[in-house]
């Protein structure tokens, strides 16, 4: 008998047992359903994530100060000139820029809000592919001037001047007035919810206005993703030539990407193995009910062996019934998982990322399913006695 | 055809021994009607086993066409089932789910026919036991009589060399048995060899030669007189 004879009479008994084919296909529905949807659902959460990072910019590098380290702080770790030698001796640098962070009041139109007030570099805005919703971002030739401009987040920029536009607006902070040149635009990203609120202005101005708080850290992005470790090597070892005594760390995105990469994974992986148990409770149903099966079709298999049929065309009919049912299971589970996935990264705003891999793997794996939990059944129908079983009602 | 020589059966030959054939020899030719008859426990469903290539003897051996088969493996008697042996049972033994077409095609799956010559065949099969009106009939939608038929058609598809009956009118009503039995003597005279086993007298003696059975061994043999049992013709011969 051939596999599609063989798969006939496999469907047609399935058929013939709707119900109870239906039930015991539903472990399997139920575990091929969860290990797709967490795999899909772990998958696009983790693209998610790194696409963020991307849009931030894979070859962005942070140099700072450990804050939990006990060496005392001078306030003069990073120094323009720092920042000078730097771009001079790396040329494969694109992009530096310091960041300084001041938590102070801004006051602008007829409000007042207590924000975020950052001093960087001309460069920020394009190390951090910052885009303006109008104006534009100050100059480096307004950085050399310490001329009083700045720049402000969209959500800021309606919470203090609401419908009007804040372009030629004054802003007060902490006694210095600023003229706001340009608006920048918020994009939507799972890392800033509500949308930031900070006002950016040039370094130099902002070392005026905070003198006693210091750069806490210094940001860059080289020409190219493969620069980056070696470049920022390079910066920490000038900055602690250039002050010795203090020990810099670092960090780049592309890091910080590989560890998200393998938070998701590990996650994927242990929800998935959840979910791979309900296949394992579905295989056992499966094998149950082929047990059952091969005792109310005894007849039928004596018969069977009267007519010609070998051990081993008895044993390969339960086989591929039992993994015809599994994979029936299997691809109504995959259905759901898909489904489920789609649907969970709708309300998640992320991407479905279902992979031919794991569909395939589904598929070959609900097979195996059928053939692994199938063999007991299906060998103690092909060691039946046709004697004993054609007495048999 | 048919060769058997001092074949014997012991059922749990190691613990409660049970002699269920003992030193039984008997030929039966090509073309040869032959019925088998005796009480329960005489030994003639273990001989008709043995015939049927589903059991082996504990002793003796069997030649069927010229091979000796008691020492064949289990996987080869499949075989031989499959190519030589039509099987008629008292209960039809017909698969409830199928129609009397994919029955009848039932053996031609393990021969590995193409499906299309085995439908060719079954219908050719179903028309010889009259049944061409009934190939998509279920066995639940036939009369008992209809079933059997059906069920002979099965036996006949793979053009076998023998055919063996177990009681195959133990549940038909006498009329219904007339016709079966007529369906077996057109068989016969086409140049079938059939063993039929059974208790009645009334359809034993449709064939040519009744073999009793009494406690494991061949009592005695008797040729019945009737009208339907004919020599077979030399041309049928095979």
């Amino acid at each position: 008998m051939n596999i599609g004879e063989s798969i006939m009479v496999a469907l047609d008994s399935i058929r013939s047992n709707l119900f109870r084919s239906a039930l015991t296909t539903l472990g399997i529905v139920i575990g091929i359903a969860a290990v797709i949807a967490v795999v899909a659902i772990g998958q696009g959460g983790r693209a998610t994530v790194i696409g963020e990072m991307e849009k931030i910019g894979s070859n962005l590098f942070a140099v700072y100060i450990d804050w939990r380290s006990d060496q005392p702080r001078t306030g003069d770790e990073f120094t323009l000139k720092d920042m000078e030698a730097i771009k001079e001796q790396i040329p494969e640098i694109k992009y530096l820029s310091p960041s300084a962070y001041a938590y102070d009041q801004v006051r602008g139109g007829k409000n007042t809000k207590a924000v975020q007030i950052m001093g960087v570099s001309s460069d920020y805005a394009p190390m951090r592919n910052l885009t303006m919703k109008e104006g534009r971002f100050f100059s480096s030739t307004d950085e050399q001037g310490r001329r009083r401009l700045a720049a402000i987040d969209e959500g800021l920029a309606e919470e203090l001047f609401s419908q009007r536009s804040a372009i030629g607006e004054q802003i007060v902070v902490a006694g210095t007035s600023l003229t706001i040149v340009g608006v920048v635009k918020q994009e939507g990203s799972i890392f800033s919810m509500g949308g930031s609120q900070y006002v950016y202005m040039p370094i130099r101005v902002w070392m005026d206005i905070f003198p006693w708080n210091y750069i806490s850290q210094m940001e860059g992005t080289t020409h190219n993703r493969e620069d980056v470790q070696a470049a920022t090597g390079k910066v920490v070892t000038i900055l602690e030539r250039r002050h010795q005594g203090t020990e810099y760390m670092s960090e780049t995105l592309d890091q910080q990407m590989e560890i998200v990469g393998n938070i998701t994974g590990i996650m994927t992986m242990i929800i998935g193995a959840i979910a791979g148990i309900s296949l394992l409770v579905g295989g056992i149903g499966v094998m149950n009910i082929m047990l059952v099966s091969v005792t109310e079709r005894t007849r039928e298999i004596g018969l069977r062996m009267a007519l010609g049929a070998r051990r081993k065309d008895i044993l390969t009919q339960f086989l591929i019934e039992a993994t015809v049912l599994c994979l029936i299971g299997g691809i109504i589970g995959m259905t759901l998982g898909v489904g489920g996935a789609y649907l969970i990264a709708k309300l998640a705003h992320w991407p479905p990322l279902v992979s031919w891999t794991t569909m395939l793997l589904a598929f070959v794996f609900s097979a195996l399913i059928g053939i692994l939990f199938g063999l007991l059944p299906a060998n103690k129908a092909s060691r039946l006695d046709p004697i004993e079983a054609l007495r048999r009602d | 055809m048919i060769r058997v020589e001092n074949l014997s059966k012991i059922y749990r030959p190691d613990t409660l021994p049970v002699v269920a054939l003992n030193g039984v020899t008997v030929s039966i030719a090509a073309g040869e009607y032959a019925a088998i008859m005796g009480p329960s426990g005489s030994g003639k469903s273990t001989f008709m086993n043995i015939l049927g290539c589903l059991d082996k003897p504990t002793s003796g051996s069997y030649w069927l066409d010229g091979e000796e088969i008691s020492r064949v493996s289990a996987e080869d008697l499949a075989l031989i089932r499959n190519a030589k042996i039509g099987f008629v049972f008292q209960n039809f033994n017909l698969l409830p789910r199928m129609t009397a077409l994919r029955n009848v095609e039932l053996p031609m799956l393990y021969a590995g026919i193409s499906k299309i010559q085995r439908h060719e065949q079954a219908r050719e099969a179903l028309e010889k036991v009259g049944m061409q009106d009934r190939l998509d009939h279920r066995p639940a939608e036939l009369s008992g009589g209809q079933n059997q038929r059906v069920a002979i058609a099965r036996s006949l598809v793979n053009r076998p060399k023998i055919l063996l009956a177990d009681e195959p009118t133990g549940n038909l009503d006498s009329r219904t048995s007339e016709e079966i039995m007529f369906i077996f003597s057109q068989l016969h005279q086409e140049g079938t060899t059939i063993v039929l086993v059974t208790h009645e007298y009334d359809i034993a003696r449709h064939s040519q030669r009744i073999i009793h059975f009494y406690d494991g061994a061949i009592a005695r043999e008797e040729q019945p007189f009737s009208s339907a049992a004919k020599k077979p013709e030399g041309g049928h011969n095979q």
